[in-house]
């Protein structure tokens, strides 16, 4: 090759103007999807299903989004840091609310409560985030620690409901702040912070890049084992959350409850158009990802569905919308 | 060898042009049958577009192909290889958890539709022993053999598809010179068969003791086949090198400073010699070897990725104990590497993403980015490195490899390390590009960093190099100033050793 020399200037690719329009419009179409498509699924559902927009109902799917999106807003940070999803994240939930509801009635303070709850769900958390961020595949090990979980409050309430006598822990479900319900603060406020992190603390844009190329991390020294315990720890407190809400909501708790959390809360993330792989996912879009799954299960039950096609629903929009979305990024990348 | 023998394969008029830039010429190639064929020539001579070509892999512009008398048109590797061409890839495509028999029949058209391993086996040996792995027993796993060994057994799949022509990609890069015998071995014996073996290489010796003819590329174009018995090594150097500089390298260094980094008896995994190494401030070192020579295992180890057996690494006089990559980062070591979409780039994040990544706490307050200042730093970076300034929030991965590596190389001067280390500076990059980088790099010398370059590419490291330090397997051999080099010892130097030989 004969080289004489070109002038060093960098020479950048010109766009088209119409692959640019083309480009944008796509870019604009997935950046948007998810609040456009839940302001259509709400307005369809509340002309097409008789008491959707009922204020009772519509407060049922609050709360129930609440606690659904708070756990998802925290498995965000699991996908975005390039860890795909914690199995464990149901069981965990659950261990929360009956400790939550144990510690309270044995104590007679919901404080103490909530404070042991998470606490517990860190440790567990943090004992995840060691094993996956030393290089150990986290479905395997969520999916190891879930079922250990499980069997530990099966054995541990002996297959009982767990109460919290008279304290009254149902306050934390019921009662309103700026006429919101105290769940959907907590979601709001989790959703708000958790996007706050990825988004503009160095710690959030580490955990992305991690996500994003873990090879180059490392070169770049960025830790993976420092970007993995912060995403267990938001995953741990979202668990937290959401199993002392479920359980204040309910009042009680047992080992066999909210058997398709897990499947709900990764639909979210999915539906909120994460990156299976890491280094793309909104805790915004998440939330909205949940709020889209609840009201969705909650129209299949008004219109008489039974749970099996309930759930056969969910899938099937998960697909559909993850196969879009997917489609739309492809078209609006590059 | 009498030019009576018929010619097994001929190829005439050969062109191949990406965009602008003509990877081949009007090439012409033969091949006889029975003998072993030589190419030769620098990186981007031509040599892998021709293999490319005839392993079906890429499609000539114009040429004419024919193999035993008859016109043959190479449209994709089925073809290829139904024309009686096979490769011998550099990358083993042995599946490693299965066992060597299962490898040599798999996916071949050959293979019995049902395998019985009795049957799979006895017909292994028999191919085995043909390239000198009698002793291997074919149930033997993949994984439990030496890089010899799956050397030899990727050559051995080759022969369980009866290829007339087979095309050896550097197959003795990675190997030692007792494991490289073997694989000569079982070369001169397929030509002794009567096959045509093409022996693309970068290790003169190696052509001299096996190749009968050798064709030369140089600049896309190909010289006449040359017996070997009647040339040596000046000549065949002489016909390989000869590319222009012209203005593509800056100028060299004006000043050097004190010495920023040093390597005393320094050992690593993959060295067969320990290293004794200096760079001055404002220096340009070039480290220049092939494949295995040992330069990629010691930019690892100086970048602080590879553990350091024995010896010491010193910085600005003081000495460094450097347990990871971020020690290395605290201790002013940047470091880009060869592959850069492999660990060297985000290429999902924006040019900005990335080109913070390696500061982030320096534009940051108690661990809250400051948006303005990262924009800015990063816009004043941007524009140091000739990257588009309106252009920092694009993906990494949507711009040009020239562009690509900028970014790569760019981001670590925002940390202003002591010492730059760069692999393959210009891989993947265009020559237009080339000459942003050199100048690129050059300017962070004269600023006052320690420049280490990697690069296999001779002319390259001669170009732009204060100082070269050639290295061969595993073992550093010279260390001169650049002005005392001339390409033909350079390429000499690292292409050919003669204790290595003897």
């Amino acid at each position: 090759m004969t080289t004489t020399a070109p002038p060093p200037t960098s020479t950048p690719a010109p766009r088209t103007a119409a692959d640019t329009w083309q480009r944008k419009t796509a870019r604009i179409v997935a950046d948007y999807a998810m609040p456009l498509l839940v302001l259509f699924v709400l307005v369809l559902a509340s002309v097409t299903t008789d008491g959707f927009a009922d204020g009772a109902n519509l407060r049922a799917i609050l709360i129930s989004t609440a606690i659904t999106g708070i756990a998802a807003v925290g498995m965000t940070a699991i996908t975005l840091t390039g860890n795909l999803f914690s199995l464990g994240i149901g069981s965990t939930v659950v261990l929360c609310g009956i400790v939550f509801l144990a510690v309270a009635g044995a104590t007679g303070s919901v404080l103490v409560g909530v404070l042991v709850a998470v606490g517990a769900s860190l440790l567990l958390g943090l004992a995840q985030a060691l094993i996956v961020g030393a290089g150990l595949n986290p479905v395997i090990t969520t999916l190891a620690f879930g079922a250990i979980v499980y069997g530990c409050v099966a054995v541990g309430t002996g297959g009982e409901v767990v109460t919290a006598g008279s304290v009254p822990v149902t306050r934390l479900a019921t009662a309103s702040v700026l006429g919101l319900p105290l769940p959907v603060i907590i979601f709001i406020a989790m959703t708000a912070l958790v996007s706050f992190l990825t988004a503009r603390t160095v710690t959030g844009r580490r955990m992305r890049l991690l996500g994003e190329n873990r090879a180059t991390a490392g070169t770049s020294g960025i830790s993976a084992m420092k970007g993995t315990v912060v995403a267990f720890a938001s995953l741990s407190v979202g668990a937290a959350l959401a199993g002392i809400l479920s359980a204040a909501q309910l009042r009680q708790m047992q080992a066999n409850d909210l058997p398709n959390l897990t499947l709900d809360v990764i639909a979210a993330v999915l539906v909120g158009g994460a990156a299976i792989n890491g280094g793309e996912a909104s805790a915004v879009r998440t939330a909205l990802g949940a709020l889209l799954i609840v009201i969705l299960g909650n129209v299949m039950l008004l219109q008489g569905l039974a749970p099996g096609e309930r759930l056969f629903g969910v899938g099937a929009v998960v697909v559909v919308l993850v196969v879009l979305l997917h489609l739309l990024r492809k078209a609006g990348a590059r | 060898m009498s030019t009576a023998t018929p010619l097994r394969l001929s190829a005439e008029g050969i062109t191949k042009t990406y965009g602008a830039f003509a990877a081949l010429s009007d090439v012409a190639f033969e091949l006889r049958a029975g003998e072993v064929m030589a190419l030769l020539g620098e990186n981007g001579a031509g040599k892998s577009t021709i293999v490319k070509i005839l392993s079906g892999l890429v499609t000539a512009d114009t040429g004419t192909l024919t193999i035993d008398g008859e016109t043959v048109t190479i449209t994709g590797v089925a073809s290829s290889q139904a024309a009686g061409i096979a490769v011998v890839q550099q990358e083993y495509s042995t599946v490693r958890t299965m066992t060597v028999a299962e490898n040599l029949f798999l996916g071949q058209r050959s293979a019995p539709w049902l395998w019985r391993p009795g049957r799979l086996v006895a017909r292994s040996r028999e191919i085995l022993a043909r390239v000198g792995l009698q002793d291997l027993d074919p149930r033997t796993r993949v994984e439990e053999l030496s890089v010899a060994e799956m050397q030899l057994l990727e050559i051995a799949r080759v022969l369980a598809r009866d290829a007339r022509i087979i095309i050896f990609d550097e197959p003795t890069a990675a190997l030692s010179d007792a494991e490289i015998v073997r694989v000569l071995e079982a070369a001169r014996r397929l030509a002794s068969e009567g096959r045509s073996i093409v022996y693309v290489t970068h290790r003169l010796g190696e052509v001299f003791e096996i190749a009968d003819r050798v064709t030369i590329f140089r600049n896309g174009r190909s010289s006449p086949p040359l017996e070997v018995a009647d040339l040596d090594v000046d000549g065949v150097v002489a016909r390989m090198i000869g590319r222009e500089l012209g203005d593509l390298y800056p100028p060299r260094s004006s000043s050097m400073g004190e010495v920023a980094l040093e390597a005393r008896g320094l050992l690593a995994p993959g060295f067969r010699a320990p290293v004794d190494l200096q760079v001055r401030r404002g220096e340009i070192l070039g480290i220049t070897g092939q494949l295995g020579s040992g330069t990629a295992e010691l930019v690892e180890a100086l970048a602080s990725i590879r553990p350091v057996i024995d010896g010491s690494l010193h910085i600005g006089g003081r000495q460094v104990q450097l347990r990871n990559r971020r020690a290395g980062i605290a201790a002013g070591i940047a470091y880009c590497s060869a592959d850069r979409k492999r660990d060297g780039i985000f290429a999902g994040a924006s040019i900005r993403q990335n080109l913070s990544s390696p500061w982030l706490s320096a534009v940051s307050r108690a661990g809250f980015i400051r948006t303005g200042p990262e924009a800015d730093a990063t816009k004043t970076l941007a524009g140091e490195f000739a990257v588009d300034t309106n252009r920092l929030g694009t993906k990494v991965g949507s711009l040009s490899g020239g562009n690509q590596q900028k970014v790569a190389v760019g981001k670590w001067s925002g940390i202003h390390p002591d010492v730059l280390l760069v692999e393959e500076p210009t891989r993947g990059v265009d020559v237009g590009a080339r000459a942003d980088m050199y100048a690129t790099l050059r300017a962070l010398a004269e600023s006052g960093m320690a420049i280490v370059v990697s690069s296999s590419d001779t002319n390259e490291v001669l170009g732009l190099s204060d100082t070269v330090a050639t290295f061969y397997h595993g073992r550093p051999t010279a260390v001169r100033p650049a002005t005392e080099w001339t390409e033909h010892d350079l390429v000499r130097e690292v292409m050919h050793r003669e204790e290595i030989l003897a």
